[in-house]
């Protein structure tokens, strides 16, 4: 890249649309953590200069985290979650799908249509879409004709029978044959295991993380966590991993010091739906601006793609892949399954668990299976008395004021009623 | 006391539990030479066709030779025999519940080592479909129906004196256990009679269906094993207790994933705490494969001895990962 072009790369509104949040994450907020740092500098790389990530292998992107990295990570290659959250792209993906669609779908579509798009992932040898909601399955062809590979990973509509369970186990051998076509390496036990372990270690670093979030007062912020989680889509797993053991350490020193990140009688939130995804972190970050604190999330940006762990019980590759076909599917509460009780579930647990004061739940504009959910979800909390507070939004900057209006009033009636009860 | 229960719940279960059937296979087989003899009321497949060297003798079979004497005795002061023999074979059960599969029964201990053998044979495993599953799980109540009924028959003289002890006619390990006693004597058909030839006919294939089957199902002959049936019928006071905390529960499959015996509703049900099924051997492997805090415990009269953790799930995946 040549001086030139990397200046007039500082100065598009891609980049300053990631500027601008990211000052926002650094510099309306006091004592950051150090360990913060890397994903600071990470983002501005990345998203702000546009730099290229160094990476092994050939570069397959997935479209959703039901494709097994693991898989990928064995036959030498490395994935690249696409899932976009730029306001910038969204508007270019406008015209591949109607007007009343999901941003999401859209932002990934308009980046993938871009010349050049970040992150800049290079060269994709192949798309992974799992067939997921009804917008990712139709932009599979629509992927396609802008000349990149698609493999349409194919799962289920319901995850608890045991046809679905053996259709995906089904689907995810297959994959796993495709993969080793693509890359031209042959999928080992030995491999697998390697990949496994490393996912593994990532997951353990990623629930420690999670675990310290349960301290009353926060230690974390939820926008930082945010940004940590966003990071795994793109950053080399291992770097990855290494980045937070350094700062789980230094939040339980900091755990130990009793700091506080936000104040101590600071909202509580729960935060499920529509995944945040950089630079889209808009709502997390009107929540901790108004004095809120984001302690649990149950998306597939963050909590959804790294908690639930995988178990084998006999070290063969043929074992190894069911596992793995396992763990993508059955404890996942998207939305798109037909039933909802394991996200109901989760939710009513994280908000025990994380002695949560009140729920938001963010769903995209034209993401229909999250606004379907959204009735069964408030009744569920509402049983429980936690409040929820429903947030349709999209990309577009242009709600923040009255978004911020109506999260504002939603922690005041939190803060109303805990002082009420006190 | 916490850095106590951690390293319990760390264990490495799979190297635990080979250690503990290793030394029960022995104790059962061998126990005798030791003379140790822990009765007759057995609630295991201790098999009093070992010999001398045998440290027990598996309940079922002094049941049915108590069932078949003739009903005018046994339905009068021989009835109290019955019930003694009956009261300690309780008592023992009670004390480990269904782990007496999972960890002391000899020939279940042998289909894990035949399970073994398979894993390094890099051969995979088979699973039953769930519809198959549970027609499956109905005969051994059968068998123990029979194992029971005809004894009786026997007694009553509507059947041969031969068939006194059918379920020990057709049992594996009335053939394969005394072998390791140095005993293939019981590996044969018994020409006698025609039901003797029948029974023991049947004991053959079924000793073969044995090793076959459990080559490429783990824990195999388990479905079908009366005694497996005795023990649910009686499980609900046991001391040894499985139990789960369904609000904890992810309902990610983990533990099913392990399962010998195909268990599904260790991992869906969600409702109930006593979650301990009709084919449960108690083995715990699901404990160790839960990776969420106490969602899955082992408790002794109400204590938790052994139950599911986070830190306990890593090191475990960690350490199998790392195997070769």
């Amino acid at each position: 890249m040549t001086e030139r072009q990397s200046i007039s790369f500082n100065h598009s509104r891609q980049a300053r649309e990631a500027e601008n949040i990211l000052n926002h994450i650094t510099d309306r907020f006091d004592d950051n953590p150090r360990g913060m740092d890397y994903f600071y500098d990470l983002f501005r790389r990345v998203y702000c200069r546009g730099e290229a990530l160094p990476h092994e292998g050939v570069r397959i992107g997935t479209t959703c985290i039901h494709a097994p990295e693991e898989l990928i990570h064995a036959v030498g290659a490395t994935p690249v979650r696409l899932c976009n959250g730029a306001y910038h792209y969204d508007q270019i993906g406008g015209d591949f799908m109607p007007a009343k669609s999901c941003s999401l779908v859209k932002a990934t579509l308009g980046m993938l249509s871009s010349k050049d798009p970040v992150p800049r992932v290079g060269r994709l040898e192949l798309i992974v879409n799992p067939t997921t909601c009804d917008q990712k399955k139709k932009a599979s062809a629509m992927i396609e004709g802008m000349g990149y590979r698609v493999y349409d990973l194919e799962l289920p509509p319901a995850k608890e029978s045991e046809e679905a369970r053996l259709y995906w186990q089904r689907s995810v051998r297959q994959f796993a044959v495709r993969l080793s076509e693509v890359t031209g390496r042959r999928l080992t036990r030995k491999g697998l295991k390697a990949a496994m372990a490393r996912t593994a270690r990532a997951q353990a670093a990623f629930r420690t993380l999670h675990q310290l979030r349960k301290s009353q007062p926060a230690v974390f912020l939820g926008k930082d966590a945010f940004l940590v989680t966003n990071a795994f889509f793109f950053d080399d797993i291992e770097r990855w991993t290494a980045a937070v053991e350094a700062l789980n350490a230094e939040l339980q020193q900091r755990l130990q010091q009793n700091f506080q990140a936000a104040q101590r009688k600071a909202p509580r939130i729960l935060f499920t739906g529509s995944p945040p995804i950089f630079p889209n972190l808009k709502l997390p970050l009107l929540i901790e601006e108004a004095g809120g604190v984001v302690v649990a999330d149950e998306t597939c940006s963050a909590n959804r793609m790294l908690y639930d762990l995988t178990a084998v019980d006999e070290w063969r590759l043929d074992d190894m892949v069911d596992a793995l076909a396992d763990r993508y599917l059955k404890p996942c509460t998207c939305p798109i399954f037909t039933r909802n009780d394991d996200r109901r579930r989760r939710l009513l647990e994280l908000a025990d668990s994380f002695a949560v004061d009140g729920v938001v739940y963010q769903a995209f504009a034209g993401c229909q299976v999250y606004e379907m959910e959204q009735r069964s979800i408030a009744e569920a909390l509402s049983e429980k008395g936690i409040p929820m507070l429903y947030v349709e939004t999209d990309y577009s900057p242009d709600d923040m004021g009255q978004l911020s209006t109506r999260i504002e009033a939603f922690l005041e009636s939190i803060k109303t009623r805990k002082r009420k009860r006190a | 006391m916490t850095s106590l229960r951690q390293w319990v719940n760390g264990i490495d279960l799979r190297r635990f539990r080979f250690w503990l059937q290793l030394g029960f296979f022995v104790l059962f087989i061998y126990g005798g030479y030791a003379a140790v003899n822990l009765g007759n009321s057995l609630p295991t497949f201790a098999c009093g066709f070992v010999g001398e060297s045998r440290g027990g003798v598996c309940y079922l079979l002094p049941l049915q030779h108590q069932l078949s004497v003739p009903w005018q005795r046994l339905f009068s002061w021989a009835i109290l025999g019955v019930l003694e023999a009956f009261a300690l074979f309780a008592l023992w059960f009670f004390v480990l519940n269904k782990a007496w599969c999972g960890y002391a029964c000899p020939l279940g201990t042998l289909q894990d080592w035949i399970t073994a053998l398979r894993v390094r044979l890099g051969v995979r495993f088979s699973r039953y479909r769930e519809a198959a599953f549970r027609r499956l799980t109905v005969i051994k109540y059968v068998l123990l129906a029979l194992t029971i009924l005809m004894p009786l028959a026997v007694g009553g003289g509507l059947l041969p004196h031969s068939l006194g002890t059918p379920f020990c006619d057709i049992c594996p390990g009335r053939m394969i256990l005394p072998l390791f006693a140095g005993d293939a004597s019981q590996l044969t058909v018994n020409f006698a009679e025609k039901s003797t030839m029948i029974m023991t006919a049947l004991g053959m294939l079924i000793t073969g269906g044995f090793f076959a089957g459990a080559f490429v199902k783990k824990r195999f002959f388990c479905f079908f094993c009366p005694m497996s049936a005795l023990h649910y019928l009686l499980s609900r006071p046991a001391l040894l207790q499985l139990r789960k905390d369904g609000s904890k529960c992810t309902r990610c499959g983990d533990c099913y994933r392990v399962c010998d015996m195909d268990i599904k509703a260790i991992a869906d049900e969600v409702n109930t705490t006593r979650i301990m099924q009709d084919d449960c051997i108690l083995c715990l492997k699901c404990v160790s494969a839960c990776p969420e805090d106490g969602a899955l415990k082992a408790t002794f009269a109400g204590v938790t001895l052994f139950e599911a953790t986070e830190q306990g799930f890593i090191k475990r995946m960690n350490k199998g990962a790392a195997g070769d």
